[in-house]
């Protein structure tokens, strides 16, 4: 590579006025045909890099450095810079359905954005024709009158490709393109991309927090960690011998060990025949499904979004406002009859912990607060016992309130709103919260999707020891199948709310006998161990 | 600074509400800031500004039929047509209208708390026949009805209160109904009912909490509407002027003088439109500040503004103040 397409030298991104910046310095070199991938956590500047690129940083951040694009020096924030967009940078962004315009058509978009490359108008069509089928949608001429809510996510990222492409874009800035998709169509965005820059010569700018991903795709990786480059080099290189600990770090979180089967005892809780429509729907969101999970055993449900398996879990769970036909059997009653009143002293059984670690904590209330909730809830000791067992329950899912907070100086780490705590912080607290009642059955509903790899194996390594120390039997939705792996026993395969497949975990990974499980494990990327 | 009051705090819930508020108050706009500002010296002028004039609101000086403003004489803004100190007069009604505005605002604000946060809570059904109830209220004729209450019942403030308490209620109860409607579906709210909890808890110690913020917003705004809702029935003759008239009653009465005592007139109006800007000023500043149509901050502007920009790792906590 003789001269670099993008060169980015030590570029500062900071609040206006702020002496510490959010971001750098940061260096960047990205050629012609080749793919750097901005790999870290969240929060660690990759979106910053790529506003910053297009000259898009909201207006009370300021970025300072030096940009040269075929050698040529452009000053950051100027006109010229302001120029390259469309001409030498495309954006696909992460969240396409937020990116269209909701109220027109997409070929209404893509003629629009050709317009403002200078094609005539009236051979804006064709065009428009031709961006939709390098970007591989089928049936073209009826797609460009349809409008985004009509399509699938994985169409509407192709259509945002399109429209990133329209301007003859020399390189092209993907932020997260596939985190909002199911693994499978993410799978298929990849492939697009890579064909992309193949046969386009196109420059690939690639924001991901997905290691596995970035080694298949990537020539170069650059590591960020809270706004530092802390190692860039070639990916097989830097994936293989990492020199900074936090590489190190990040690798080793990708690694999760299999699963050891658990001692299981009996029948805890199964469904019989559960099924679930909702008002208005043609069909069944859950299809009569039977299940059965024993006493200290971890069942995973796996499936892509619509499945249905968060519907099972909250049909289970009592929690969906729509009448479910069939059973639920809970330790031997039947607990789907049971009116709200009746439902309470089991509810004391299940925990549950969701997907969203932030919004599952009520934003108005301390941390011990909510931790002591279930046991507010039924009447359980009195409110200094209850922050006592807040307390004990915070150490147990390793939020230690004295190693966080040393000495006397800060003794209000338990009285911590959920929005001073970290992602993977406030996960810990749901757990907490659930586990207050010493339920015997942990409902996880997502529970790791939402988390930076790393807090993510720390939560399923928590997982794996509560399950072993306490005998706690779990239903752990999910539609990462290396998370199933790390915790299941068992393994369920959903599609279209219906169990297509299930067995031992080992045995449905290894050899899946669903034609749907063999594709859901063909999108995996290869681990990480393979690609080097 | 941050740090100071945190050290200081060990007790539970009454310290925390404090620091919350002083908190609040440090990250409010400036524009909010001001307009409560120039409230509470108007309150305040109004419960001791009376004290200053050696005049009674009520009492005549024969001395003095439409004085002019003028320090010689103890009458600084002016007397009406039959003696009446202007300043007086217009402080007792500034204090009539505000204690109206506030007292109408509290019965709307519980009113309204309470009726929207159960139906947008409830769903289904009850939230609908709820919501047709407010609908048959609101096409009601309010000032037919306010007429007849102050024609066939004695005038008092406990009937104009629940008058105009009674009417204010309707929109905030809407606006609560919705948001009450997206917290319903919010994971903690499902937590708390995986977790056993009944209706009433999930109400108390969920719903309401994160509704106060809007509700508090949308206080201010009816704080204003329940101010010019008493003036105009003052300006009618409808409200009470026993034993002081409020400040529309003034407004009507200083348009009868308006050629010999202007005075009269431009007084009170100037304190109600100060009264009632400050208020819209202070509803629409709080409103941009919690960004209330931005339907995603469950939060608030709390949790958006101190979440440190650089999520922390797993194992180190976040810094907090400094």
């Amino acid at each position: 590579m003789s001269m670099p397409l993008l060169m980015l030298r030590d570029l500062h991104v900071s609040i206006a006025g702020a002496a510490t910046p959010l971001l750098g310095p940061l260096d960047l070199d990205l050629g012609a045909g080749e793919c750097l991938a901005i790999v870290g956590e969240s929060g660690a500047g990759k979106s910053l890099t790529t506003l910053a690129l297009l000259g898009l940083l909201p207006p009370q951040l300021r970025a300072s450095g030096s940009l040269h694009v075929d050698g040529r020096a452009i000053a950051l924030g100027s006109r010229e810079h302001i120029a390259l967009r469309g001409r030498t940078f495309g954006w696909v962004p992460q969240d396409a359905l937020a990116a269209l315009h909701p109220l027109r058509s997409i070929g209404a978009q893509l003629r629009e954005t050709l317009r403002y490359a200078g094609i005539a108008r009236d051979a804006t069509r064709a065009e428009a024709l031709a961006l939709l089928d390098r970007v591989e949608l089928p049936a073209a001429d009826a797609l460009l009158a349809r409008h985004p809510h009509e399509l699938s996510g994985g169409q509407r990222q192709r259509v945002c490709i399109a429209l990133a492409l329209a301007t003859k874009p020399r390189c092209l800035l993907a932020d997260e393109p596939t985190s909002a998709l199911d693994p499978r169509v993410g799978r298929g965005i990849l492939d697009l991309l890579d064909a992309l820059r193949r046969d386009l010569g196109l420059a690939l700018l690639l924001v991901s927090h997905d290691l596995p991903l970035v080694a298949t795709l990537a020539q170069r990786v650059l590591v960020l960690h809270r706004g530092r480059c802390v190692e860039t080099g070639a990916t097989a290189h830097v994936f293989s011998a990492p020199s900074a600990r936090y590489t190190r770090e990040l690798l080793a979180a990708e690694h999760l060990d299999a699963a050891v089967p658990a001692q299981t005892g009996d029948v805890l809780l199964s469904a019989d025949d559960l099924a679930v429509r909702y008002p208005r729907a043609t069909r069944d969101a859950l299809a009569p499904t039977t299940i059965a999970l024993h006493r200290g055993e971890c069942l995973a449900l796996v499936g892509e979004s619509g499945s249905g398996k968060s519907t099972l879990a909250r049909a289970v769970l009592r929690l969906l406002r729509t009448p479910t036909r069939g059973r639920i059997v809970l330790d031997g009653v039947d607990i789907g009859a049971l009116d709200s009143r009746a439902l309470r002293p089991f509810r004391r059984r299940i925990g549950v912990v969701f997907q969203d670690p932030f919004a599952s904590l009520d934003p108005r209330q301390t941390a011990a607060q909510i931790i002591a909730e279930p046991l507010r809830i039924h009447g359980i000791g009195d409110s200094a016992q209850r922050r006592q067992r807040a307390g004990e329950l915070m150490q147990t899912v390793g939020l230690d309130p004295a190693t966080l907070a040393p000495g006397s100086m800060d003794p209000a780490v338990m009285d911590r709103y959920p929005h001073q705590f970290s992602g993977g912080q406030c996960q810990r607290i749901a757990i907490a919260r659930a586990l207050s009642t010493d339920p015997e059955l942990l409902v996880c509903d997502e529970a790791v999707s939402a988390l930076d790899a790393r807090s993510r194996a720390a939560i399923l390594r928590l997982l794996v020891q509560l399950k072993r120390e306490r005998g706690l039997a779990l239903l752990f939705i999910t539609h990462d199948l290396d998370a199933a792996r790390a915790l299941a026993d068992r393994i369920a395969v959903m599609q279209d709310g219906a169990i297509v497949e299930t067995g031992a975990a080992g045995d449905v990974l290894s050899a899946p006998q669903h034609a749907y499980t063999r594709a859901l494990l063909a999108a995996r990327p290869a681990a990480l161990g393979a690609a080097v | 600074m941050i740090r100071a009051h945190r050290m200081a705090g060990a007790g539970w819930p009454r310290r925390a509400m404090m620091r919350a508020m002083i908190s609040i108050l440090r990250r409010l706009p400036r524009s909010a800031l001001a307009c409560i500002g120039v409230l509470a010296a108007l309150a305040l002028l109004a419960m001791v500004g009376p004290w200053l004039s050696p005049y009674a609101p009520e009492h005549p000086d024969w001395n003095a039929l439409s004085a002019a403003p003028s320090f010689a004489h103890g009458h600084w803004l002016g007397t009406d047509a039959i003696g009446r100190d202007t300043f007086v007069r217009a402080l007792y009604g500034l204090r009539l209208s505000l204690l109206l505005g506030f007292g109408a605002t509290a019965i709307a604000l519980a009113i309204g708390l309470a009726y929207g946060a159960s139906a947008g809570y409830l769903g289904g059904r009850s939230e609908r026949l709820m919501m047709r109830g407010l609908d048959v209220l609101s096409a009601l004729p309010f000032l037919l009805i306010v007429i007849l209450l102050l024609t066939l019942f004695e005038r008092s403030l406990w009937l104009l209160l629940a008058a105009i308490g009674g009417y204010v209620w309707i929109d905030l109860a809407r606006v609560m109904r919705a948001e009450a409607a997206r917290l319903r579906e919010q994971p903690f709210v499902l937590a708390a009912r995986a977790a056993g909890a009944n209706t009433m808890q999930i109400l108390c110690w969920h719903i309401v909490p994160n509704l106060l913020g809007l509700a508090l917003v949308y206080a201010s705004l009816l704080a204003a509407q329940a101010i010019l809702v008493e003036s105009f029935l003052g300006f009618l003759g409808l409200s009470i002027d026993q034993p002081s008239a409020g400040l529309g009653t003034l407004l009507q009465e200083g348009t009868q003088e308006l050629d010999s005592a202007p005075w009269t007139l431009l007084v009170p109006a100037v304190l109600l439109v100060a009264t009632l800007a400050c208020f819209q000023q202070l509803g629409d500043a709080l409103r941009d500040w919690l960004d209330i149509r931005g339907a995603a901050n469950a939060g608030g502007p709390s949790a958006d503004r101190s979440r440190p920009e650089a999520a922390p790792a797993e194992s180190a906590m976040p810094a907090t103040g400094a």
